[in-house]
């Protein structure tokens, strides 16, 4: 049962001979007179007895083909292999609507239905006139028709067929298989689509590859998932090309209002192209404040409309003995399918040819035609597998999108959304606020149910139409779609319902369950609450006003199952830990068309929880689901539509909201919007009513309907608080616990105050410069300034001079000193200078180190460059900064310094000039350098130890000398030298970063030790510190080369600086550290951060949890960043990542930085610092850091 | 000139070290398997096993996949011969849409590899941080037992 992806026509179908076809005509025309065009196929069966299905709704992951093969082939006596479906292709299919409201097998598969029925009576009347039977006496088997009694005749649906083309117009009224007879309808059936998504083999929308493809990216504009307003599409100030003039491969860039696109080759380099773009635009309206739903919803302007209106709701409610008035709700949730959505478009004359995920392909087609002013009949939409989507998610955008650039270009361009992106504009589920009012008489008879519901418009306009102007956004469409079982199922008899529809406030777009999940919440909790006032049991209450029977069976049916055991009063069971257990009841029919008047199947649910009451914790224990959807075409199939909605609706309703700022919505990846997660994934119980004599009814939603209220009715049940807004996160629940007297958490495990680590002042790699000190240095500088002379230029010598084995000595020594990490800007041309390093002092670029002869030290002679490396002379007198860290390559053997000149003059020549350094008075006098050499240089080779072992000397040798680890990791003094004694190698921050300090000043959780270093050093990576990251790890990846014993010695050497290893038990600080930090993971210094932590970072972080990766899995709990002095470096990694070129096995980190905001940044660093470095002083105002240092990185 | 082998073959790339992995795997070498779904290694649709361990492709580039062996979905198995794992997926319809299917087959796979006696509280670890939104967990968690327990009893011939 292959997919049909290749691009055919309906003519392919229906022209041809050999075929039965069953069509819809569009108009009145007899069928076999009518184009192909004006005919709608159902069915069409070929020579071979292949049978093609037609059907206009589409498969959004559920597994609906296979449901409808399923019912094809019964209706005509196929195996179901030889049954293909065609869903939602524009061009072949008929037109159904979208795929919507769980109506497929409800009400779009009822004429595909009728069509194989037809079908299959016109061969069977065939195979009659043939056999000279009559059709009672014939029967199909297999596609081979037969008379009943065997006499070796047979004919397949090919011979009946012959030559012709049969067009059958689809009829209403046809006979159906009696359901008795059912072999392959309500047998479970294997899905048809999954051996191939399980190999790769199928190809979503996502992985099409088409001949001249481009890649586009878009752009989005700041207000991101609005859609109401006079700046909708009026935004727009600038776009700037040239800021993406670096980057190979950009095809154009399309501005069409504030529809911004980037069209290019490749698709990493659209990617980096979206990012870099910049795009100015102007400042816009405030977002109403969604902190607050309900108040926002209530203020929004809505109109009342009454669906509903029995008895008199007024007079009987101020009757009532016992009143209550409850308010319910909502928070806006994401559809998030996984897969950011993706679409390929091709205009080409004057027609437009898409490929889509939506689930709407036939408002989409008239979309595209507005967008491009096309005539519809110019647009073809194919419908291709994609990620699911249960609603209507960035599919349709992201078409519209691709076909405005490939409009623009004349060629196939393929455009798939970011995560943020999808996130911030997909259309979301929205917030709904209901409330309900009425009462119980002195009987404790629900006297009246006042119900009212708040639900903004899910109209979403397609988001291309509103950035381009076509559509206004200032006239927002109001639609009624609030009504979604705001009918209730039990029946009051004063009962009024009001629907106050309204303008969306954010671009919102229907969800399963749409308004009935929101709805049901509200009606279910507020029947459970009755009952608990009436003394009556919550299932007995129910069925006490509920008069359909197939609701009451499957209420009582699950009751049962679950083993329900009536109370009238929350149950409150509090285990020996004291933890609260409890059980809710909820019952739903989705109703899901206007005014609630069509139903889809029936649920119920019972869900145990047990409830933390120190933390506000809420665990599911057990969800008991009961079902009733009429016959069930593929009960497997069923089932896991059951399962996918109890598992989706308890993570919507204990963990999801979609946040906002004042201008845009602010969730952009999973930390920040999480979804269930395999370990709270609850024991299933699903019941599955048979019910094969009654139709079949919609079960892509039904079962999520009760989830929100069973669960506030158990949390109810367990702790005798009403909770009434979602989510039911701990915070939540702990608060709402707090407010009615249950006692705090215990507390927090901590260190004392008193064992708190001030924070030392940061040791900065070059202080500020104080006034006086550069008096100072004025001064000294007037008095003692000597003149150096140039040393004579040389022909660049041969380096054939030089054995290998000196060249190659030169290698690694030059890999020490990591000449090529600051001497190179381009890859292709090492150690050519040019990168810049910033000083307080100004910039400073380095130098051309290559042999040229003109612009790099091809003319130096050994005597010219040693001077350089120890006395910080260039050749021709000037002086060089000590950015170049002469003071630490001073230390360097001669033989070693004639070895490194061999290898650099054995290098490529590169013609570059130098970039003139850009220093402020009065460090641009390059004279006064030698005052500052005086003061701070001494050029004196390294002197062995004699009291030390050769190893430690050795290290000490590659350390102070040409590993120059002091330029970085020594504090510097006001005038930028290194500071010595203590300070030596104290630490300091380099270009932003913290340069750790390496001696016993350091502030590692625990010592540094000499297998650390050597790990660290080796590796890249110490399981007691971190993983090189920043400005460090190009150092790592040159020492690579070194070979073993000088890291050893290194390793040896710096080890010497720190505590000795005797004295520290390391194991037994790291056990403390990781039950410390265990121990606060309970207790979250930010709930927020918590939870970005667990989404974002904890898959690659978290100790003893999750997969086990390819690459290092740094724990926090040792790491140096999370326990610096300042929060910059723990900052920059989140916000940057890490990449390190040559030490690949290290794994990567990506940047955060376009996925989590300053807000969000900041409280996943508190986070990480309250639970990973308590001792430590807290970081203050670490919202300002990450926008100061997020603006740094932005300028590089 | 960047090295490495996608499912046993050898494969050279002329392309800049930082390129990203998933989309070399995608656009250059045409393979479905890994998908992207956020970029930043939280939801694991663009699973592969590099070196046979378990790896996010969206946060790799050609720099962490230089020299290494990486093996995706079509490296496991075909629909004619599917890998065990696959298999067991497949019989147990442990997917709804099957776009996080390629992260869940392909993490159960490091994880048995790693760990071929690991039991349910094992498997709901290893998959914690591979998100489906269909909600397909219980098919998902389904399938992955059926794996263990096929690749605890085939016996290598």
């Amino acid at each position: 049962m292959a997919d049909v992806t290749e691009h055919r026509t309906r003519a392919d179908f229906l022209e041809a001979n050999s075929t039965l076809a069953v069509v819809r005509p569009l108009n009145a025309e007899p069928v076999d007179d009518a184009s192909t065009d004006s005919l709608e196929p159902f069915v069409v069966i070929d020579a071979q007895g292949g049978v093609h299905a037609f059907n206009g709704h589409v498969d959004l992951g559920t597994g609906i083909r296979t449901a409808l093969g399923q019912i094809v082939a019964e209706e005509l006596d196929v195996p179901f292999e030889r049954v293909t479906l065609v869903l939602g292709h524009t061009g072949l299919v008929p037109n159904q609507g979208p795929t919507i409201a769980s109506e497929t097998i409800q009400i779009a598969a009822v004429p595909l239905r009728n069509a194989a029925a037809q079908a299959r009576h016109w061969l069977v009347a065939e195979a009659a006139k043939r056999f000279g039977l009559s059709v009672d006496q014939l029967t199909i088997e297999d596609g081979l028709i037969r008379p009943r009694t065997p006499d070796n005749r047979a004919l397949t649906f090919g011979d009946l067929i012959g030559d012709a083309r049969i067009r059958l117009r689809l009829a209403d009224d046809v006979a159906l298989k009696p359901v008795a007879d059912y072999r392959i309808v309500g047998q479970s059936q294997a899905r048809v689509d999954l051996p191939a998504k399980a190999t790769g083999v199928l190809v979503f929308v996502h992985d099409m590859r088409l001949p001249g493809m481009l890649h586009g990216r878009v752009v989005r504009p700041p207000y991101a998932g609005v859609d109401v307003g006079p700046h909708v599409g009026t935004s727009l100030l600038s776009v700037d090309r040239s800021s993406i003039a670096h980057i190979p491969g950009i095809v154009d860039v399309v501005v069409i209002g504030d529809f911004v696109g980037i069209i290019a080759e490749r698709e990493e380099q659209a990617e980096e192209a979206m990012r870099a773009l910049h795009v100015e635009w102007r400042p816009g309206p405030r977002l109403t404040d969604l902190s607050d739903i309900s108040a926002a919803l209530v203020a929004n302007p809505s109109k009342p409309r009454v669906i509903k209106n029995d008895g008199d709701v007024d007079a009987a409610i101020s009757k009532a003995a016992q009143r209550l008035s409850r308010t319910y709700v909502w928070p806006y949730q994401l559809h998030g399918s996984i897969g950011p959505s993706c679409a390929l478009a091709s205009f080409e004359a004057g027609r437009l040819t898409v490929w889509s995920g939506t689930q709407n392909p036939v408002p989409m087609q008239g979309d595209l035609a507005r967008l491009l002013d096309l005539p519809e009949r110019c647009v073809d939409v194919i419908r291709m597998e994609a990620s699911g989507c249960y609603g209507r998610n960035g599919a349709d955008d992201v078409t519209a999108d691709a076909a405005l650039l490939s409009r623009a270009v004349g060629r196939t361009v393929r455009v798939q959304l970011a995560r943020d992106q999808e996130h911030q504009w997909e259309p979301k589920g929205t917030g709904q606020v209901m409330t309900s009012d009425g009462g119980l008489d002195a009987d404790g008879t629900v006297i009246a149910y006042d119900f009212s519901t708040r639900y903004p418009s899910n109209f979403a306009p397609t988001l291309a139409l509103l950035l381009t102007g076509k559509v206004d956004a200032t006239k927002p469409q109001v639609v009624e779609m609030g009504d979604r079982t705001a009918v209730g199922p039990y029946e009051f008899a004063n009962h009024r319902v009001t629907v106050h529809d309204m303008p969306p406030i954010v671009r919102a777009s229907w969800f399963r369950g749409v308004s009935a999940l929101p709805n049901s919440f509200a009606h279910e909790s507020y029947i459970d609450e009755l009952a608990t006032m009436a003394g009556v049991d919550p299932v007995e209450f129910r069925l006490r006003y509920l008069r359909d029977k197939r609701g009451s069976d499957l209420i009582r049916a699950t009751a049962e199952r679950a083993n329900w055991q009536p109370h009238t009063r929350p149950q409150m069971i509090r285990d020996d830990d004291g933890v609260l257990h409890g059980r809710g009841f909820a019952y739903a029919v989705y109703m899901h068309s206007k005014n609630s008047a069509t139903a889809a199947a029936w649920s119920a649910w019972v869900a145990d929880v047990a409830v933390n009451p120190a933390t506000g914790d809420v665990a599911l224990s057990r969800i008991t689901v009961g079902q009733d959807s009429g016959l069930m075409i593929n009960p497997d199939g069923v089932r896991h539509q059951i399962n996918g909605n109890v598992v989706q609706s308890i993570s919507r309703v204990m963990k999801e909201e979609v946040t906002f700022n004042d201008i845009a919505v602010t969730t952009r990846e999973w930390g920040a919007y999480p979804l269930l997660t395999f370990p709270e994934l609850p024991p299933i119980d699903v019941l599955m009513v048979p019910r094969p004599e009654e139709p079949p009814l919609g079960v892509g939603e039904s079962a999520s309907v009760p989830s929100a209220a069973a669960i506030a009715n158990a949390i109810f049940d367990a702790t005798g608080v009403r909770f009434t807004e979602l989510p039911f996160t701990p915070e939540r629940i702990r608060k709402g616990l707090r407010a009615v007297g249950y006692a705090e958490a215990a507390a927090p495990v901590s260190l004392p105050a008193s064992a708190k680590v001030p924070v030392r002042k940061p040791f900065n790699r070059w202080l500020p410069v104080l006034t006086s000190a550069v008096a100072a240095i004025g001064m000294i500088g007037a008095a003692t300034l000597p003149i150096r002379s140039a040393i004579a230029p040389i022909l660049r010598p041969d380096p054939s001079v030089y054995s290998e084995a000196t060249i190659e000595r030169g290698r690694l020594l030059a890999k020490l000193g990591a000449c090529i990490t600051c001497h190179t800007t381009e890859a292709e041309s090492p150690l050519a200078g040019g990168r810049a390093i910033e000083t307080p002092f100004g910039r400073v670029y380095t130098t051309n180190i290559t042999p040229d002869v003109d612009t790099g030290i091809g003319s130096w002679s050994f005597t010219a460059f040693e001077r350089a490396m120890r006395d910080g002379i260039s050749r021709d007198g000037h002086h060089l900064y000590p950015a170049f860290p002469y003071t630490s390559f001073a230390k360097t053997s001669e033989a070693d310094l004639q070895a490194l000149y061999a290898f650099l003059m054995a290098q490529p020549p590169v013609a570059q000039s130098n970039i003139p350094s850009n220093l402020s008075f009065p460090f641009n006098v390059r004279p006064l350098m030698a005052a500052w050499n005086t003061l701070f240089h001494r050029a004196t080779p390294f002197e062995p130890s004699p009291a030390k072992t050769d190893l430690w000397n050795k290290g000490a040798y590659l350390v102070e000398g040409l590993g120059h680890c002091s330029a970085c990791h020594s504090p510097r003094n006001a005038l930028g030298a290194e500071m010595d004694g203590q300070a030596h190698l104290a630490g300091g921050v380099v270009e932003g970063w913290e340069a750790p300090a390496l001696t016993a000043l350091s502030n590692a959780p625990v010592p540094w030790t000499e297998a650390a270093f050597y790990d660290y050093l080796r590796t890249g990576f110490s399981g007691e510190h971190g993983a090189v990251a920043g400005p460090m790890a190009p150092v790592v990846a040159e020492l690579k080369t070194l070979p073993d014993t000088d890291i050893k010695a290194m390793a040896h050497y710096l080890a010497s600086l720190n505590p000795a290893a005797a004295t520290v038990d390391t194991g037994k600080l790291v056990q403390e550290r990781e039950a410390l930090a265990a121990a606060r993971a309970l207790t979250p210094v930010s709930t927020d951060g918590a939870r970005l932590y667990e989404g974002a970072c904890a898959v690659c972080h978290e100790p003893g949890r999750g997969p086990t990766l390819f690459g290092v899995k740094p724990s926090l709990v040792l790491n140096s960043a999370v326990h610096a002095d300042q929060p910059d470096t723990l900052i920059r990694v989140i916000l940057e990542g890490i990449h390190v070129d040559q030490l690949g096995e290290l794994g990567a980190m990506p940047a955060f930085s376009n996925h989590l905001d300053d807000h969000q940044v900041a409280d996943v660093v508190r986070y990480l610092r309250g639970r990973f470095a308590s001792d430590r002083s807290d970081w203050d105002q670490l919202e300002g850091r990450v926008a100061v240092i997020r603006r740094q990185l932005s300028m590089h | 000139m960047i090295e490495f082998t996608v499912n046993g073959q050898r494969v050279r790339l002329d392309l800049p070290r930082k390129t990203p992995l998933l989309s070399v795997l995608r656009n250059d070498l045409e393979l479905n398997g890994p998908k992207f779904g956020c970029g930043l290694g939280e939801c694991g649709a663009c699973t592969i096993l590099v070196d046979g361990r378990a790896a996010r492709a969206c946060v790799l580039t050609l720099n962490e996949a230089e020299g290494r062996s990486v093996t995706t979905l079509e490296g496991l198995g075909s629909t004619a011969m599917p890998h065990p794992v696959q298999d067991a997926f497949i019989a147990a319809s442990g997917t709804q849409c099957g776009y996080c299917l390629n992260g869940m087959i392909m993490t159960t796979v490091a994880l048995l590899t790693e760990n071929p006696s690991a039991g349910e509280a094992e498997i709901r670890d290893a998959l914690r941080y591979n998100l489906c939104r269909c909600g397909a967990h219980v098919e998902i968690l389904a399938a992955a037992m059926h794996a263990a327990t096929a690749l605890k009893t085939t016996v290598p011939c």
